[in-house]
């Protein structure tokens, strides 16, 4: 089953490049800190240097080797990205779901819930909390993070079920004495499997722009480096303003690389699973 | 029946889709005169697609493999398949030929007063037009049709369903086109507003607004209520062909016989669903059926059906398209 | 036509109205719970936390404590700390700042505010009129190779941060090739003034920065209006038009006229995070509106001040939020003559 839906993927030149460019720089976050394995937080000898042999990324202010920083940043970024989109997933899944199946007051009730955490701006509010939080490691910043995100797919998850729902498979199978848990994992969540993929994905995307964002305001994570920390302090530091260009230009190409490849192949999934915008 | 007003000769048009191709519209000729005309069919048999090809109205997917479509205007005779999109919504569409859609109900550009529109119609046709002069031939065609002139200051969401048909009808046909398709213009209504405008699309031609009219449905019972003439549509081509008369009084083509038979019955679950009381399912149109597109349902299937393609032919004044009526 | 008693309009805003103010009521229950969550005593941890920044002046720390104790209202049962909260906070009340002690933060964020707005609500919206301009021409020419453009360097340019966009116009166009100034609000050691010369000062150090929010919002607008573009050209009153012969002019008009509708209100929604972005931008170029406030008030840990900060910016997103509801109702015919919203 996997095989005939993922084909058609791999035919299609955009999503190709846009999967290697991911796929390459995932490997850079896994394999990178172990291939180079240098230590990002020591002093590594010259101090702002551009980039050279020995240090091909340059250093930082602290004599930081930046390669080793940027490594370990991806890995940070990823890990950051992945949770916050797992934990917005579980959110929207439950909560979009429960209100669907169960309908009335439940839905009601959890459908203003939605749009009152989605009407909140939930930047400012990540920042206010992370502003009370002394200490806040990676796993925390995902936490705020994915917590705040997702109200969109909550209610985009009830409206795909509403209208699955109303296909009479659906009604067939509560005929059969289907419990609407069974009919929630065995008629349902097949329908919107795709539709949460690229959720998912969107909430990496998500998770790891966020982190950028609250790192550059001084609330990332307090430990290890980020990408966005590495940001941080090279603006902290005026990295762009005296011309310390390998200190803030690879981190940031690599936030635009993995974030637009992502989104390429989230979008050229929606072209090949949703027939309408086909041929368009 | 005076005037031919459009004539297809073995027009094709089919959806391409990625390699395959949807076979909608399949050779089908016909000769449409000063009359009303049924187009009978079950749900993919290729009715609306036989009328953008009578609009000549094609958009990819669809495309036009083949054939002519004419339309003869006072004297003139326009070869629709020359003529390009473009010329064809400046010249045509809206003058001489209208439509309405399947999808009556949300046909009106919602977000517009229906005056509003009417004004944009006129403005697309003529260089310069009399606003007030407009209003008052609209309120007129609107209380013509059985609605209150009043209805054109409102938006679309603010009329019933059976005004929004209404409304289409009275804007589709603005400009007294000579061809009108009325594309299952009641499938969406309940029973008694179904009445009201299958009378007030019959009217259109009693009162001359229209010359012709092609009304497009699965439901035989409406046709004959409306139809001078009946076309019988399956699987992309036209099967039967007389009046209306002669077709329910003596159907040839078995898949007619069938199409008849589930209205005569008292089952009102048959009834409604009308076609689908003919045992089996509508063919897949990217690989029909081999030899007669219906013989996988065909009751009185021969040896031959399944080898050779039966062509219509004329019978009297009837057309058929069954082997059981060539003589070999 | 349904006849309500009431004007579906009128009734559409008080719904808007009584929804955003409960959501601000929530906004400002967790301004006033978070502090206090956090374990121990609020206020030894805060003010153990300005001895660690180093403002160790005890005669002034006293004072400090004795403003906090108050504003606070520590010691007094929670219900009665939160009732004060908020009346005070709707009085404007926002207490008193602990890194410019004793101006209250009123005195401090009301300077900022006009800074931050003129950044902000230009930039948001030409990005929102060029954006959904290109989009909608996009979608029209769907499938063409000026469409296909379009759509990939929307899709990048979206993904680029605001922030380390602005990052690259700083040190493109500012460092390396010195057209504009790449910090501030004006040229320091001036001081703002009405005259032209300021003025024009004022706008030179303008551009980068509203020129990084612009170009990172324009991508998601001309995707998403090209979408809706699309879909609305497969909608049905499209090919009813077009078999009237309506000219192909008019009828761009009206799908492009459907597709903004919605991306009105999801300017609404934007808000939030472009505010986000403003603020971050603003520390990026050391652009004196709120966000810088906001970053001194974090590395002081000056919590009144943060505070105050949160409670003025929610409200006025809810209110820009209010203004482009209200808009949208009158604009489009069919929530202000009453068929409910989406
Ligand atoms: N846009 C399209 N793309 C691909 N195939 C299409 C498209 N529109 C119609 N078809 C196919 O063409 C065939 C004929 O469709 P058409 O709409 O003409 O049928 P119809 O007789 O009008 O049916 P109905 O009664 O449901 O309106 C069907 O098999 C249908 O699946
Ligand atoms: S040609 Fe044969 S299969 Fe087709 S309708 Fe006639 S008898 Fe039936
Ligand atoms: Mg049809």
């Amino acid at each position: 089953m996997f095989g005939t839906i993922f084909k058609p993927l791999f035919r299609n030149k955009k999503f190709i490049v846009a999967f290697s460019v991911f796929i390459l720089i995932v490997l850079m976050g896994i394999l990178g800190p172990i291939l180079y394995p240098k230590d990002p937080t020591s002093f590594a000898g010259k101090m702002e240097s551009p980039p050279s042999k020995e240090f091909p990324l340059g250093t930082d202010t602290y004599g930081g080797d930046l390669l080793a920083k940027l490594l370990n940043g991806i890995r940070t970024s990823l890990y950051i990205g992945f949770l916050t989109a797992v934990i917005s997933m579980v959110i929207g899944l439950l909560i979009g779901s429960i209100s669907a199946v169960k309908g009335g007051v439940v839905d009601d009730i959890l459908m203003s819930f939605t749009n009152i955490v989605l009407t909140i701006p939930n930047i400012l509010l990540a920042i206010l909390v992370a502003t009370y939080l002394k200490v806040r490691s990676a796993e925390v910043v995902a936490i705020l993070l994915g917590v705040l995100g997702w109200p969109w797919f909550a209610r985009a998850i009830r409206a795909q079920l509403l209208s699955l729902i109303n296909r009479e498979y659906v009604y067939l199978s509560r005929l059969a004495g289907y419990t609407d848990l069974q009919l929630a994992f065995e008629d349902l969540i097949p329908g919107i499997a795709t539709y949460a993929l690229m959720a998912f994905i969107l909430f990496i995307n998500g998770g790891i722009l966020g982190e950028a964002g609250l790192s550059l305001i001084g609330l990332g994570p307090t430990k290890g480096v980020s990408l966005g920390i590495i940001l941080q302090w090279a603006v902290l530091m005026e990295a762009v303003r005296r011309g310390l260009w390998w200190w803030f230009i690879p981190p940031g190409l690599i936030i635009v690389a993995l974030t637009s490849s992502l989104l390429i192949v989230t979008t050229t999934m929606d072209e090949i699973f949703n027939p309408r915008l086909r041929e368009r | 029946m005076g005037e031919t007003i459009l004539e297809l000769r073995d027009t094709k048009a089919y959806y391409i889709i990625e390699k395959n191709f949807v076979r909608a519209v399949d050779g089908v000729s016909l000769e449409i005169k000063d009359e009303i005309i049924g187009i009978v069919g079950e749900s993919g048999s290729g009715k609306s697609t036989l009328s953008n090809v009578m609009l000549m109205s094609i958009k990819r997917p669809l495309t036009f493999m083949g054939g002519s479509v004419k339309l003869y205007t006072n004297g003139n005779e326009l070869e629709l398949t020359n003529i390009n999109r473009e010329e064809l919504q400046k010249k045509i569409w809206g003058r001489e030929t209208s439509i309405i859609p399947q999808s009556a109900m949300n046909a009106l550009m919602p977000t517009k007063r229906i005056r509003s529109y009417i004004l944009d119609v006129m403005k697309s046709h003529f260089e310069e037009i009399d606003e007030k002069e407009i209003i008052e031939k609209a309120i007129n065609r609107f209380e013509e049709i059985g609605i209150s002139g009043e209805f054109i200051n409102r938006y679309p969401f603010e009329l019933s369903g059976g005004m929004k048909q209404r409304a289409v009808i009275a804007v589709a046909t603005l400009l007294n086109p000579r061809l009108l398709i009325a594309d299952e213009p009641t499938s969406a209504l309940d029973v008694a507003t179904q009445k009201m405008v299958l009378k007030t699309i019959k009217e259109l031609k009693d009162k001359k607004i229209v010359k012709s009219i092609v009304f497009i449905t699965h439901d035989i019972a409406t046709v004959r209520q409306i139809a001078d003439k009946m076309v019988v549509m399956y699987a992309g081509k036209i099967i039967e062909e007389g009046t209306t008369d002669e077709m329910v009084s003596e159907p040839l083509h078995p898949y007619t016989k069938g199409l008849l038979f589930s209205v005569v019955t008292p089952e009102p679950e048959v009834k409604r669903r009308g076609i689908t009381y003919i045992p089996g399912t509508p063919p897949d149109l990217i690989n029909p059926p081999p030899g007669c597109r219906f013989h996988p349902r065909c009751p009185e299937r021969m040896e031959i059906c399944d080898k050779e393609e039966p062509l219509l032919k004329n019978i009297n004044q009837r057309r058929v398209a069954c082997f059981l009526y060539e003589k070999r | 036509m349904r006849d309500h008693t009431l004007n579906p309009f009128i009734k559409y805003l008080g719904r808007r109205f009584f929804f955003l103010l409960l959501t601000y009521f929530i906004a400002l229950t967790i301004v006033f719970i978070l502090p206090r969550a956090i374990p121990g005593n609020p206020l030894a941890s805060i003010l153990s936390r300005i001895f660690q920044t180093g403002q160790a002046n005890p005669e002034l720390l006293r004072s400090v404590e004795r403003t906090l104790m108050e504003e606070f209202g520590l010691g007094k049962p929670w219900f009665v700390q939160y009732v004060e909260f908020i009346t005070k906070a709707l009085r404007g009340d926002l207490g008193t700042s602990i890194s410019s002690y004793p101006k209250k933060t009123l005195e401090l964020i009301i300077p900022v505010i006009p800074w931050t707005l003129i950044l902000l609500i230009p930039s948001i919206l030409i990005a929102w009129i060029i954006g959904n301009t290109l989009g909608a021409f996009a979608g029209y020419r769907r499938g063409s190779l000026v469409d296909r453009i379009a759509l990939n360097t929307s899709l990048i340019i979206g993904q680029i941060p605001y922030y380390w966009l602005g990052m690259l116009l700083i040190f493109f166009l500012s460092v390396k090739l010195k057209i504009f100034p790449g910090q501030g609000g004006y040229t320091q050691g001036t001081i703002p003034n009405l005259s032209f010369s300021f003025l024009l000062d004022v706008l030179s150090h303008y551009i980068l920065p509203s020129l990084s929010i612009i170009i990172s919002a324009l991508g998601g607008w001309a995707i998403g209006t090209r979408m809706l573009v699309v879909n609305e050209l497969d909608s049905d009153y499209v090919s009813f038009s077009e078999h009237l012969g309506v000219k192909s002019k008019t009828i761009f008009g009206y799908v492009f006229r459907n597709s903004l509708l919605p991306q009105v209100t999801g300017l609404a929604l934007s808000l939030g995070g472009a505010l986000g972005g403003a603020l971050i931008t603003e520390i990026i170029f050391n652009y004196p509106g709120t966000g810088y406030l906001l970053f001194r008030a974090l590395s002081t840990l000056d919590y009144p001040l943060i505070q105050g900060i949160f409670v003025i910016l929610i409200a006025s997103i809810y209110l820009a939020n209010f203004f482009v509801d209200f808009i949208y109702a009158i604009i489009d015919p069919r929530i202000r003559l009453g068929q409910g919203e989406s």
